[in-house]
């Protein structure tokens, strides 16, 4: 392995910093139509954002009907709907596309020092999808929406009356697609457009995530374009595959889509874990602990992820035999998830700690993360989950790892790469308070949701027993607070767009490529090929004050160099 | 090989015979009333002890070297830390997953003895629909909530009319899906009587969505001795019967049509079917209510036209609802048919023709007269 020095910002080519990727060519055409993946990114993230806005206001709505029992604002069929469009877009139109379609287009090629993704037509061609998909969703609540729960369990999906299931099944397939390509693309562009010096064992963390990712939504993803084909088929035709008064068989259905569904889980999540790697290290400045055990705790997720769905039939009529298998399957799960959390822990010790906003994020990740994995224990065990299935106790603990862990890495991730797609800086202080907000508001939110579970509350309930107001009225304050952290989080970026100061190329201290390209970078990313480092040896960086962000320091380089040479010696 | 290790676990398990203990609520679980209730509860705890004991630990680690490390910017980054301990990660890769393989097997035989009724359970027939619960005994008594004798082992056979559902009964940990097309079964065993009154019972929930009136869905169940339950069961078989023909109306009506009012009304309020209101001068008058193709009510009521009588088409409404529907309403109401028989059906007509004399909730307001009301002191709980 040969040790090549990172040549400092400063000496990148002046001409190209002048011109960003924003500001390389204007007009509206510019950006419907262009190839870089960094502007995709950024469309896909204004489209994912605006999607997790309306998914949030049908949260409000909920929690706000859950006041009291009965009738608080709508009636039950209304909440049904809220309740069903809340789950479907928060999955499929936000947290699906959030880490590895917005962040990750942006992230992946600058990280591997590429132009662009292996495919960028192919990229742009996902995002349309996205939008046709998002179109059909939209479409379906014109058609008289649809009330059947985000899972579409059958025979209810085909006989209920509601007039918008086949468009927003419809939706959901183009989704499938678009997250299909995306994955593809990520798979090639790893293999085909790694720079020269960076191995396998060399690639930041978070690439490792989502390569991970990729080949889930490869491989899972068209098992849920086929179900929910199927779904279509019988609804419009009459064909008995899952109706059992046609001959079919219900639970059938639960196994396709749980064999889709359990591994989105993980689509959702490793990307997050990927981010929290980068977030963890970089912003303690020091080395990730265990690299090598993280790298495979990913892989080895994705592979478990395709052999537990079971765990979601525990009760369905499912033999049990196969819940034995199921459970026992699914706590392997747990191993590579500790590992991770230990890990991350272990990072910060010793390390150099900057408490900025991205580092909260990630500090409120791995608390959330703890307690959504071992309430997972709980719901793999047997006679456990026979009392806890489909009642809050699921609700909250797949809100901690979907919400506190998936979303808060996206945010986090967002906070920590905001600088280098906007380039400018956003008030650290403020984003801090709305991080803590979230923090709590989330905890008040979800946490009495596991007492309320554990206690015998069912979830997808309209009307509860007055003894169950308490804990509901908790959680809809705490909702209420979540809000006003995510609407000072939106006024943060906001501000930063319209008057943030200018970001450095490197403000938190990374050492991955892409904080060797300005803020934000040129439209070809590097306007030279970058060079190639241990992306985790901070060793050589210095806070540099007339910058406002870190340099490579000149001496420290070379006592790194040396150190690394006599390593190799 | 799983029914031979069901059987050991089984002989293992007979625990279960110890003396009744009722678990009373706690901060994280409701009253466990069942024999299966302990081994669950004693699991979930253990689980949320391990679960604190981790969440401390990487909590305090994490706390710790935050407030030791931290470190403003322009502080020479320190680069003495380790890159990685293979002893260390090793052991919390192994260590998590030994205590994960141990909670596995306890959860497992836990399971087995959750899903394995002994042969001496007495058998329930329970009919899951949209939005209701019927329960059915061996002797053709039915009831509307759950009524199961105590100190013996029950078991629910249960059956869908429509969609999935599910039956939860938290104070016995167990639930099961009610999946249409295939029979599914549950057992319990509760040793705790609850007394006839309805309100103390215990509840149960669907916890299958369902639409509509998912959440409606609750029920009680209620635990008898034996001696007292056999006499219910006995009563419960034959009470209609037993009531004079002039005074099923009102004796039997409301019983009735507690299952029919959550979606009918008595005093005009929109509910997911027709209210009841006035029904009878609607079915009685030229014109009516329209059905939603357009035919009304006088169309298809009278002499030698579908059905020669209104009591014909209300009874046929209840048997196969989807037939005629009014307009504005949708195809939801479920049929009644081995549900209510002749004599059920025809209370819910006496009633219908005798709106005046109920109240809005379906309670009858008029007194009986002194030699009536001796034969009102026997009718009994429904």
């Amino acid at each position: 392995m040969t040790t090549i020095v990172t040549p400092r910002p400063e000496l990148l080519d002046t001409s190209a910093t002048n011109d960003n990727y924003l500001t390389f060519t204007r007009g509206f055409r510019s950006w419907a139509l262009t190839l870089d993946h960094k502007r995709i990114g950024v469309m896909y993230m204004s489209a994912v954002l605006a999607s997790f806005f309306v998914g949030g206001v049908f949260a409000l709505l909920l929690r706000t009907e859950l006041l009291t029992p009965g009738r608080t604002i709508v009636s039950a069929d209304t909440y049904n709907q809220f309740f069903t469009l809340h789950g479907a877009i928060m999955v499929f139109l936000v947290i699906i596309p959030s880490i590895p379609a917005a962040l990750g287009n942006f992230i992946l090629p600058i990280m591997l020092g590429a132009k662009d993704v292996a495919f960028p037509k192919l990229n742009l061609f996902s995002f349309y999808l996205w939008v046709g998909g998002a179109l059909f969703t939209l479409y379906s609540l014109a058609a008289g929406g649809f009330d059947t729960g985000w899972t579409f369990y059958t025979p209810y999906s085909t006989t209920t009356t509601t007039g918008g299931v086949i468009p927003v099944l419809t939706g959901v397939f183009i989704l499938g697609f678009s997250s299909i390509f995306t994955g593809l693309n990520f798979i090639v562009t790893v293999h085909k457009l790694r720079p020269p010096g960076m191995t396998w064992f060399r690639m930041p963390l978070f690439l490792w995530a989502l390569y991970a990712t990729a080949i889930i939504q490869v491989l899972a993803t068209p098992v849920l374009a086929i179900t929910v084909c199927l779904l279509i088929v019988e609804r419009t035709m009459n064909i008995g595959i899952f109706n059992p008064s046609m001959g079919g068989d219900p639970v059938l259905y639960q196994h396709f889509f749980w064999f889709y569904s359990h591994p989105a889980v993980y689509i959702m999540i490793v990307p997050a874990m990927g981010i929290i790697s980068e977030i963890i290290s970089v912003h303690a400045h020091r080395q990730i602990f265990g690299y090598r055990f993280i790298a495979f705790s990913s892989i080895a997720i994705a592979m478990f992820s395709f052999i537990v769905w079971g765990h979601h039939m525990f009760v369905s009529g499912q033999s049990g035999l196969m819940n034995t298998i199921f459970s026992l399957i699914s706590f392997s799960v747990a191993i590579p998830s500790a590992v991770k959390t230990f890990n991350w822990t272990m990072t910060l010790y010793k390390g150099t700690i900057s408490l900025t906003a991205p580092m909260m994020y990630g500090l409120s990740f791995i608390f959330l993360f703890t307690i959504g994995g071992l309430t997972g224990i709980h719901l793999a065990t047997l006679n456990t989950d026979v009392h806890l299935h489909d009642t809050y106790f699921v609700v909250a603990h797949f809100h901690y790892v979907m919400m506190g862990s998936a979303l808060i890495g996206m945010i986090g991730g967002l906070h920590h790469w905001w600088p280098k797609m906007t380039g400018r800086m956003y008030n650290e202080k403020a984003a801090i308070i709305a991080c803590i907000i979230i923090f709590v508001g989330f905890n008040i939110t979800f946490f009495t949701q596991f007492m309320l579970g554990s206690q015998g509350m069912p979830r997808r309930y309209y009307d509860y027993l007055p003894e169950f107001q308490i804990y509901h009225v908790i959680s809809t304050i705490g909702a209420y607070i979540m809000a006003c952290g995510f609407f000072l989080c939106a006024a943060c970026f906001v501000q930063s767009l319209l008057g943030g100061k200018k970001a450095p190329a490197n403000p938190w201290g990374g050492r991955s490529l892409e904080w060797q390209c300005t803020s934000p970078p040129p439209h070809d990313n590097f306007s030279s090929p970058p060079t190639v480092g241990n992306c985790y040896d901070f060793s050589m960086l210095r806070w540099d004050e007339k910058e406002q962000g870190y340099v490579v320091d000149k001496e420290l380089e070379a006592v790194a160099i040396a150190a690394e040479a006599r390593g190799h010696s | 090989m799983l029914s031979t290790l069901t059987s050991i676990f089984i002989a293992t398990a007979s625990v279960q015979t110890a003396p009744p203990v009722v678990t009373p609520a706690d901060f994280w679980l409701p009253i466990g009333a069942s024999v299966q209730a302990h081994n669950v509860d004693l699991m979930f705890n253990i689980i949320n002890y391990i679960c604190y004991f981790f969440f401390v630990v990487i909590l305090a680690m994490m706390v710790w070297f935050v407030i030791k490390y931290r470190a403003k910017p322009g502080t020479r980054i320190r680069t003495d830390g380790m890159t990685h301990h293979t002893v260390l990660e090793l052991s919390w890769s192994v260590i998590p997953l030994l205590i994960c393989i141990a909670i596995f097997f306890f959860g497992f035989t836990g399971y087995v003895d959750l899903i394995t009724p002994p042969k001496n359970s007495f058998d329930v027939n329970v009919t899951a629909f949209k939005w209701g619960w019927q329960f059915k005994y061996p002797n053709g008594a039915q009831s509307d909530n759950l009524v199961v004798p105590s100190n013996r082992p029950v078991r629910l056979v249960m059956r869908s009319n429509d969609v999935l559902h599910c039956c939860f009964i938290p104070a016995f940990r167990v639930k099961k899906d009610i999946v249409p097309g295939r029979y599914s079964t549950l057992w319990f065993q509760c040793d705790i009587p609850t007394g006839i009154e309805e309100k103390n019972g215990y509840h149960l929930f669907c916890t299958e969505y369902c639409g509509t009136g998912h959440s409606n869905m609750n029920r009680r169940v209620v635990v008898l001795p034996q001696a007292e339950f056999d006499e219910w069961l006995v009563k419960q078989a034959q009470w209609l019967d037993e009531i004079p023909d002039d005074e099923l109306y009102f004796k039997a009506g409301p019983k009735i049509y507690a299952r029919c009012q959550q979606c009918h009304s008595l005093d005009g309020t929109v509910g997911l079917g027709p209210s009841w209101q006035g029904v009878w001068t609607r079915l009685t008058t030229p014109g009516g209510a329209r059905f939603s193709d357009g035919k009304s009510y006088s169309d298809i009521i009278g002499l030698g036209k579908e059905y020669a009588t209104p009591e014909d088409y209300i009874r046929d409404s209840i048997y196969n609802p989807g037939k005629h529907l009014v307009a504005t309403y949708g195809n939801v109401m479920p049929t009644f048919k081995g549900q209510l028989n002749d004599r059920a059906v025809d209370s819910v007509i006496g009633m219908m023709k005798h709106l005046d004399e109920f109240d809005a909730k379906g309670a009858w307001t008029k007194t009986l007269p002194p030699a009536a009301a001796k034969t009102e002191t026997k009718s009994e709980q429904k």
